[in-house]
């Protein structure tokens, strides 16, 4: 009996301590194992993420990295609880939506000192080393891409409706997308965003609308410090936007989230759609329209002819609790440039970080082009700082959309809307 | 003889195992029975083998709900842990201060009782249906179980499509069949948006009613129905006088379990509507993952701990005004 008292403890003992015995990143025989974790998963990109990997244990054979791909909607999650415990994490995922509050909360390390003298500086574009940087001037992350807006197309639609170019301004696009709307044969003018993330492309007409006075600090602010919703040319974006909705677009939109809007397009249902870089892959691969009917044009502007490129960004950053600090900046340097770079921003559509990009064919032509134009106009096309980091963004997102669903159901002013979101962002900048 | 009468006879029939040499029932000693003496060894051993079941429920169970209601209390916003202090009620009082929350409330009851009502009448159709005999019962049986095994988030997404008002299948169907002129926008107009989530959560909740009430159905002896038919009970008769009360157990803890279950699947609105258009479709689940997403941990968590004490109020109401009817012998 009493031998089976013991085997009985023993085994308990046993299961309880390797329950809770922790996994550590090995360093043993002087190789360090870096654990890398990405967000924005999907099964295409974390292939490639693992192609560049085996490149860089090649290139440092002292250095293994274990890649993990949580999926989208539970990898920010994830990553909060690793980031939490203070280690576990290395190398990984930063956007400008989360480098706000994960710095905030220390849990990244600023790399600007190990990145003094970085040769890669040179090679990356203005944007992407402006986005490296936050306004205490630390570098959290480097962006390896960025997602920006352009309007996708149909070139035998606005031919048909006796427009020779594609739009130019909102104007232009409401002009257009009114004159194909037809609901009886199914076919519409523009794929409206009145879902999830409805916010995004409502401020894009703002800010179109009020570019010159626009800060490029903050894309929300005016250069006098009042927000860009409390300026005259605000409502008149909002009332051209709600146009665009009651005039050219399908009913459900109401409800149209990304899928929606992209398959929209994608079978030919309608005209003009505003998206990020990524669609080009997804479009290309349509049955519905073949690629001689369709094109992109940069992002729609203001009356006064200009825009802001309403930039998302992503990169790789380095937690504060790493152990191996040194070795998981080497892996964000060597992901932020050369053949890494380049093959990372096209395999996943993304508007590269690397200057040369603009004479590389790829981009120089097709779809990409438009892409190209805005980055070489930036007098035409600003580059201005999204406030994406704020703390509140998410809240604000959230309350945005649904602010803009009551604006096309009827429910809300477009100049009632504006005033609120006037007030909802001045007491959060007091 | 009445069917009730059938009934008792049926208990004590042949076919029926009698008492006599069988499990003995009831309390108190058991004669002819050795009771084992309980010692501090034999105590320690059985200790020893729960310990690892207790460990891992303490942690994995109790602790994150603990350290979960505690954060309730607390301002955890995952945007600045700096300042983690205690505020009292002030989540509580933020939640009901937001002028969505009636909203929220009141779609929570439309979307338990409007699934749960057509869920059980079919789900019970499907049941007597499928209790018959024919060919290929088995692969029916498969079937209709299906869309337990699908994940809610899943269906949400594949009913998104189904319902979409331009390249949706509900709205080609219903214009095919001369019902509808004009598509309808079914999650962009706010009168709709609950009826279509409504229809995707009936179709997914139907399998689990028909699953719980087959297996019970198929707890009646067959000589209760032959006795009836004797007595010349017509259907109804026999669906309210002897099916319904021999399943009424089955019946009450079936529908506690899915107004619980129903009360806490956002996964198909989230998916389908994302609780839109206009907040129309919002529950108090999918409004809490809303207030998760903004970082507030700790509004989030006071949502969670009024949505345990709410159904933890309605479970002891529900089984205390079942209980004496369960007792009623049929």
């Amino acid at each position: 009996m009493r031998r089976r008292t013991v085997l009985a403890l023993g085994t308990a003992a046993a299961l309880v301590l390797t329950g809770c015995s922790t996994m550590s990143p090995s360093s043993a025989g002087g190789a360090v194992t870096l654990t890398m974790v990405e967000s924005l998963t999907n099964p295409a990109r974390t292939d490639l993420l693992k192609s560049l990997i085996a490149d860089f244990q090649k290139q440092n054979p002292k250095i293994k990295v274990n890649l993990i791909s949580p999926p989208t909607e539970q990898a920010d999650q994830k990553i909060q609880q690793m980031l939490q415990s203070g280690t576990g994490v290395d190398t990984l995922e930063v956007r400008d939506t989360t480098v706000g509050p994960w710095s905030n909360n220390g849990w990244l390390y600023d790399m600007k000192k190990d990145l003094n003298g970085w040769k890669g500086w040179q090679a990356m574009t203005e944007n992407a080393v402006k986005a490296s940087q936050d306004a205490e001037g630390k570098t959290y992350f480097i962006p390896y891409g960025f997602y920006g807006l352009s309007l996708f197309y149909r070139t035998d639609l606005i031919k048909k409706a006796g427009f020779s170019e594609p739009p130019a301004t909102w104007e232009d696009l409401l002009k257009q997308a009114t004159a194909i709307q037809d609901p009886a044969k199914r076919q519409y003018g523009y794929a409206f965003r009145g879902g999830a993330n409805a916010n995004g492309n409502a401020t894009a007409a703002i800010e179109a609308y009020v570019a010159d006075d626009v800060d490029p600090a903050n894309g929300f602010k005016l250069k006098d410090g009042r927000t860009i919703f409390s300026a005259p040319g605000a409502l008149d974006a909002m009332e051209t936007y709600l146009k665009l909705f009651k005039q050219a677009s399908p009913k459900s939109s109401v409800s149209w989230g990304y899928p929606e809007m992209v398959e929209g397009f994608s079978n030919g249902s309608t005209a003009f759609l505003l998206q990020d870089p990524e669609v080009i892959a997804t479009v290309s691969e349509s049955k519905s329209i073949t690629k001689s009917q369709w094109n992109t044009a940069p992002l729609v502007a203001g009356p006064s002819g200009k825009t802001v490129q309403p930039l998302a960004t992503a990169g790789w950053g380095v937690a504060k609790g790493s152990k191996h600090k040194a070795e998981a900046v080497k892996l964000v340097e060597f992901l932020s440039q050369g053949e890494a770079s380049t093959n990372f921003t096209k395999k996943n559509s993304l508007v590269p970080i690397l200057k040369s990009a603009t004479e590389d064919s790829f981009y120089k032509t097709g779809p990409w082009s438009s892409y190209v134009t805005m980055t070489e106009n930036p007098d035409k096309y600003l580059v201005v700082t999204q406030p994406r980091g704020v703390s509140w963004w998410t809240e604000w997102q959230q309350k945005a959309d649904a602010d803009v669903q009551k604006m096309i159901l009827g429910k809300l002013t477009p100049k009632k809307l504006l005033a609120d979101w006037d007030a909802y962002w001045t007491a959060k900048w007091k | 003889m009445s069917a009730a009468s059938a009934t008792a006879k049926s208990r004590s029939g042949p076919g029926r195992p009698s008492h006599k040499g069988g499990a003995p029932s009831g309390h108190g000693a058991r004669p002819g029975r050795r009771r084992r003496e309980f010692t501090t060894r034999r105590g320690l051993l059985i200790a020893a083998f729960m310990a690892p079941a207790a460990v891992f429920v303490a942690v994995f169970t109790y602790y994150p709900m603990i350290a979960g209601s505690q954060m309730a209390f607390r301002n955890w916003k995952l945007t600045d842990l700096t300042d983690t202090s205690w505020v009292g009620w002030k989540n509580f009082h933020e939640v009901f201060a937001d002028p969505a929350w009636g909203t929220v409330l009141a779609n929570s009851a439309l979307w338990v009782v409007g699934s749960i009502v057509p869920q059980l009448v079919i789900g019970f159709a499907l049941a007597l249906w499928l209790r018959r005999r024919f060919r290929f019962r088995g692969l029916y049986q498969a079937l209709v179980f299906f869309p337990w095994a699908i994940s809610g988030f899943l269906i949400g997404i594949l009913f998104r499509w189904l319902f979409n008002s331009e390249f949706g299948v509900v709205n080609d169907l219903l214009q095919k069949a001369g019902l509808i002129d004009q598509p309808i926008a079914w999650l962009a107009e706010p009168d709709k948006a609950m009826i279509a989530v409504l229809v995707a959560n009936t179709w997914y909740g139907v399998t689990f009613f028909a699953i719980m009430i087959l297996a019970a159905l198929q707890s009646i002896p067959d000589e209760l129905y032959e006795a009836a038919a004797l007595d010349g009970a017509g259907k109804v008769r026999t669906l309210l006088q002897i099916t319904i009360p021999y399943i009424r157990t089955t019946l009450a803890l079936t529908v506690l379990l899915r107004v619980i279950w129903i009360f806490n699947f956002p996964d198909l609105i989230f998916g389908m509507t994302g609780g839109g258009p206009n907040n129309e479709t919002q529950i108090v689940t999918t409004w809490m993952i809303r207030i998760t997403q903004q970082g507030d941990y700790g509004q989030a968590s006071a949502i969670g701990l009024l949505v345990v004490a709410g159904l933890l109020v309605f479970a002891t109401f529900f089984l205390m005004a079942t209980r004496e009817k369960r007792e009623v012998k049929p």
